[in-house]
């Protein structure tokens, strides 16, 4: 049985203009021990799958259809207070804006020891002392600077005080949001290569958030790419790279330079993703895609197998 | 007309109808502010009690609000049909008086808010414009004052120059409410200072006068006119609680002075008539230029309108 | 720490010395003669020598402004004319009674509007939180000595339930059996109403601060990450949220000193409270300009050093703050 296992899910903000349609009809399935990689620009619902694994939707938001299945258990369907035991026991996750997720007025070992103690009244303030400690070697922090607040961090290191944080109830699935996109390259390496590390060693399964595809192929199994709120390709790392079908994913591709390899010319994509207030009725890429046709404006695209993983959401693919 | 002077011209309209524009929606979003409604609509209840304030002298001399006294009235009387809002312990009408309260609150109000203004924006534009040894001294002085309280400096100086006039103490309330005003405006100009248009002026020879007065000064202006609602509000209260301790300008009629009548003349405990109103309008101005602050701070700072769009 | 006190209270010197040398130069360009207005008429005079010397009326202007700052150093601050007697000894006992009172008003204000604050953004757009938000717009829009006298005449002339005006009540301070307690429980009787004004029109501003600060700081990560970790709603509250939301109140309660100094005044002269905001009130009404001008000091000093207080406190509340 998969870990976890997300069927038709749709998901849309009230606002001021209408029903924003953040999410549409997405499928999504992780094995245990495996990752997934969530790329697509800024804006396209990503941070919005992640929030809802967690049932963490701003007060604003909800989810409209479809359900979401962790471990046998459907998440979606919750109340707050069974909610309150999953989160973190369960589920863990890393922000998008790290730098800003440690509470600057309360100490880091506080902040460690919280999450603990709330989901395991059962242990004693030294055992969760000694589990923090040991924590904090596991991500390679200093212990002599459990203590300190905050601020007293560079980026990297209240990074890695978050992963801890994320492993100290040993979740089994881990939403990583943009883990590294606030801090400088060298360090964004490191932290990425331990994180792949730790999850192969724990056997976590991990959701990996990106805007960036060339660093979820390195780091992920499997990669999907979100556009405008739909999934539109799905598959195994390397074919999504390497072999990408979907015009998005190519000018995904084409628009990074990778880590590791030299830094080529970018090539921004133009135009601008679709509004998402109302409805639409064709391929919601058409606008920018060099395929267009005709009828990719008012047929709604079908799923094409490429192989008997790799899928994509296009006719002319 | 050439051709430059064909695109200067219709770059300009195209600035009037962008500025156009932008008062026409923020007009759209005061409006659907119900502070800002309320406080509005009061303001203009408070105007028009301005206004009236001329009439009641002209039907008859005994509505006079300071000289007028009706001559058969030897005490403090509740309402009647000469008197609607009865009258004070020598026979003045109350009412003429509220109306006339009204037009000095708008005119120590106005008049103090906008000099402290004025004052604050040259003081914030200076010190953020120049920097260094300037800003340090400006910033220091604005410091120093804004933590004393104005109400007992106003006082003090009262103190040693005797009785103030009205247009002493809004001299005087202006001189010592600019701080507030100049820190933010400051603030705004550090930010604008790093901005490319004004290095482009620069560049192209504007001077820093010219800098100042033309591209920092409108960017700048629409805080400073939010600021000075605010303003507004304490220049009021200053002035009636200076009044209320008999330190106000004995030639003037107005809220603070009417409630310093009834309490100097023990009349609070029997005269709800006229302890009532002024302190219901003192409190009610005050209200209401704040709302509209609130409301107009909303309007100018987009973070804070789209807190009430999500929710 | 210890050195950012000592700087901050250098500075409070140095306003206070400003604000002297302020007032010397006021004075003589006043008009009236210097003498006239520093000394009584009614004094003998041998002893209005006496005190001419002393402030150094007579000496060359330069040097009166040094007696006049070493007299203040060493709080002399002259013979108030109303009273006959030194200024010093006038006010000295009048400092305690303003000091408990603007405290007390502060800081009761300040607690009081903090944790409804807090539960107002919490509870954001619900029946609560317009509530109170309304009753803070208005209450703290309320025109103060108005507000005093409303509740003079409702509780204390119509109820009958306290005193109308002054400190303490003779029968309990000429009484010799009266022991502390109560003659404490007697002036607590007193001060309900000054109080109840101050706080009033106080505690409105600091929670619709707290309000809107509180409405920001939930919007932070941190409080997601609270949130995920499955922490209950409380403790998001009150350990995550609300510590960082104190720090812009706390400053607008440092900003704010100054008016509520200027209540205080107000208060004290409706309620006769005998505080030295009233002694300036009074001292101003009655010309008599030694004894104003040490009350408005001693008002400035006591404001100054609330304010450092203030600063003090917010640098021991935020941690990012180290000196
Ligand atoms: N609280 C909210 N209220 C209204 N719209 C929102 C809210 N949060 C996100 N959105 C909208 O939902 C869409 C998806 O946002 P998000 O999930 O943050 O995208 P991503 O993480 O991929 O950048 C965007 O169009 C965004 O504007
Ligand atoms: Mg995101």
């Amino acid at each position: 049985m998969a870990l976890l296992k997300v069927e038709n899910l749709s998901i849309g903000y009230r606002t001021a203009g209408g029903m924003l349609k953040a999410v549409d009809g997405v499928n999504l399935s992780l094995e245990e021990g495996r990752s997934l990689g969530l790329v697509g620009e800024s804006g396209c619902g990503k941070t919005t799958i992640g929030m809802a694994l967690m049932g963490l939707l701003p007060p604003n938001g909800s989810i409209t259809g479809g359900r979401i299945v962790l471990d046998g258990v459907e998440i979606s369907a919750l109340d707050e207070e069974e909610l309150r035991k999953v989160r973190w026991s369960q589920v863990a996750m890393i922000f998008q804006a790290a730098m800003n997720a440690l509470n600057p007025v309360i100490r880091v070992s506080a902040q460690m020891t919280e999450a603990i103690r709330t989901h395991r009244p059962d242990m004693d303030e030294q055992a969760i002392m000694q589990r923090v400690e040991g924590l904090f070697n596991l991500v390679g922090l200093p212990l002599e600077r459990l203590h300190d607040f905050p601020h007293q961090y560079s980026g990297g290191m209240k990074q890695r005080a978050i992963i801890a944080m994320a492993l100290a109830l040993n979740p089994k699935l881990i939403i990583a949001d943009e883990p590294t996109t606030a801090l400088d390259v060298i360090v964004q390496d490191q932290i990425l290569k331990e994180t792949k590390v730790l999850q192969e060693q724990f056997d976590i399964g991990i959701i990996f958030i990106s805007h960036d595809i060339s660093i979820v192929a390195e780091v992920c199994h499997d990669i999907g790419v979100m556009y405008a709120g739909q999934l539109v390709e799905a598959g195994p790392a390397q074919e999504v790279f390497f072999n990408s079908k979907h015009p998005y994913t190519r000018a995904l591709v084409g628009s990074f330079p990778t880590l590791a390899g030299p830094k080529s010319k970018l090539t921004p994509i133009p135009g601008e993703p679709p509004n998402l207030i109302g409805a639409i009725p064709g391929c919601r890429f058409c606008d920018r895609c060099p395929k267009d046709t005709a009828s990719c404006k008012l047929e709604p695209p079908k799923w094409q197998e490429i192989n008997e993983r790799h899928w994509v959401l296009c006719d002319h693919c | 007309m050439s051709v430059q002077q064909a695109t200067l011209q219709s770059l300009k309209a195209g600035r009037r109808a962008l500025w156009r524009q932008r008062l026409a929606e923020n007009w759209r979003v005061f409006r659907g502010n119900l502070l800002g409604k309320i406080g509005l609509s009061l303001l203009v209840m408070f105007g028009l009690m301005a206004g009236l304030s001329y009439i009641p002298p002209l039907i008859d001399p005994m509505y006079h609000p300071m000289t007028g006294v009706d001559p058969l009235v030897v005490k403090s009387t509740g309402p009647s049909l000469t008197h609607w809002l009865g009258t004070d312990f020598m026979g003045r009408d109350i009412l003429s008086q509220l109306l006339a309260g009204a037009r000095v609150a708008f005119m120590v109000g106005v008049s103090a808010a906008f000099m402290s203004v004025v004052l604050g924006t040259a003081v914030g534009m200076t010190a953020g414009y120049l920097g260094k040894t300037t800003d340090t001294l400006l910033m220091r002085l604005a410091d120093m004052i804004m933590v004393l309280p104005t109400l007992l400096v106003v006082l003090m100086l009262a103190a040693l120059f005797g009785q103030l006039s009205i247009w002493m103490i809004v001299l005087m309330i202006a001189l010592f409410r600019w701080p507030g005003v100049s820190r933010v405006i400051r603030a705004q100009t550090l930010s604008l200072k790093q901005r490319p248009f004004i290095d482009a002026a620069r560049v192209a020879g504007a001077s820093h006068t010219r800098i100042i007065f033309r591209h920092i000064m409108p960017n700048v202006l629409p805080l400073a006119f939010l600021y000075m609602t605010f303003r507004v509000t304490s220049a009021i209260v200053i002035e009636a609680g200076l009044a209320f301790l008999g330190f106000g300008d004995p030639g003037t009629v107005s809220w603070g002075m009417m409630l310093q009548w009834v309490w100097k003349t023990g009349h609070m405990f029997t005269a709800p008539y006229w302890l009532l109103p002024p302190g219901i309008c003192i409190s009610l101005i005050t209200l209401s230029f704040y709302m509209l602050g609130r409301a107009m701070d909303e309007v100018l700072d987009p973070r804070l309108r789209d807190e009430t769009q999500a929710g | 720490m210890r050195k950012y006190i000592a700087k901050r209270l250098a500075q409070v010197v140095v306003i206070l010395f400003f604000i002297l040398t302020v007032l010397f130069v006021l004075f003589r360009l006043a008009p009236g003669d210097p003498v006239s207005r520093m000394v009584d008429p009614e004094m003998t005079p041998e002893d209005a020598q006496h005190l001419i010397e002393q402030l150094g009326l007579d000496e060359p202007i330069w040097k009166q402004y040094l007696i006049y700052l070493k007299n203040f150093a060493s709080g002399e601050f002259g013979y108030s004319i109303h009273y006959g007697e030194p200024v010093a000894r006038v006010i000295w006992d009048k400092l305690p009674n303003t000091i408990l009172l603007f405290t007390t008003a502060v800081l009761l204000s300040a607690m009081v509007g903090i944790s409804w604050g807090k539960i107002a953004a919490w509870k954001k757009g619900k029946g609560a939180d317009i509530g109170m938000t309304i009753a803070a717009l208005v209450t703290h829009t309320l025109f103060l000595p108005w507000l005093a006298l409303l509740l003079v005449w409702v509780f204390a002339y119509q109820l009958d339930w306290f005193p109308i005006t002054g400190m303490v009540s003779e029968e309990v301070f000429l009484d010799p059996d009266a022991g502390f307690w109560a003659k404490a429980v007697d002036v607590g009787y007193h001060m309900v109403l000054p109080l109840a004004t101050l706080f009033l029109i106080h505690f409105g501003s600091y929670l619709l601060v707290m309000r809107s600060s509180m409405l920001e700081t939930l919007k932070e990560d941190y409080i997601v990450l609270a949130r995920a970790k499955g922490l209950s709603d409380r403790a998001i509250r009150n350990k995550h949220a609300a510590p960082n939301a104190w720090l812009p109140v706390v400053t607008s309660v440092g900003l704010s000193l100054a008016f509520s100094i200027n209540g205080g005044a107000l208060t004290e002269t409706v309620f006769s409270w005998p505080g030295i905001g009233r002694e300036l009130v009074f001292a101003v009404s009655q010309n008599d300009y030694p004894l104003a001008q040490a009350s408005f000091l001693l008002i400035a000093t006591v404001v100054l050093f609330s304010n450092v207080v203030v600063d003090v406190l917010y640098a021991f509340l935020d941690p990012r703050i180290r000196y």
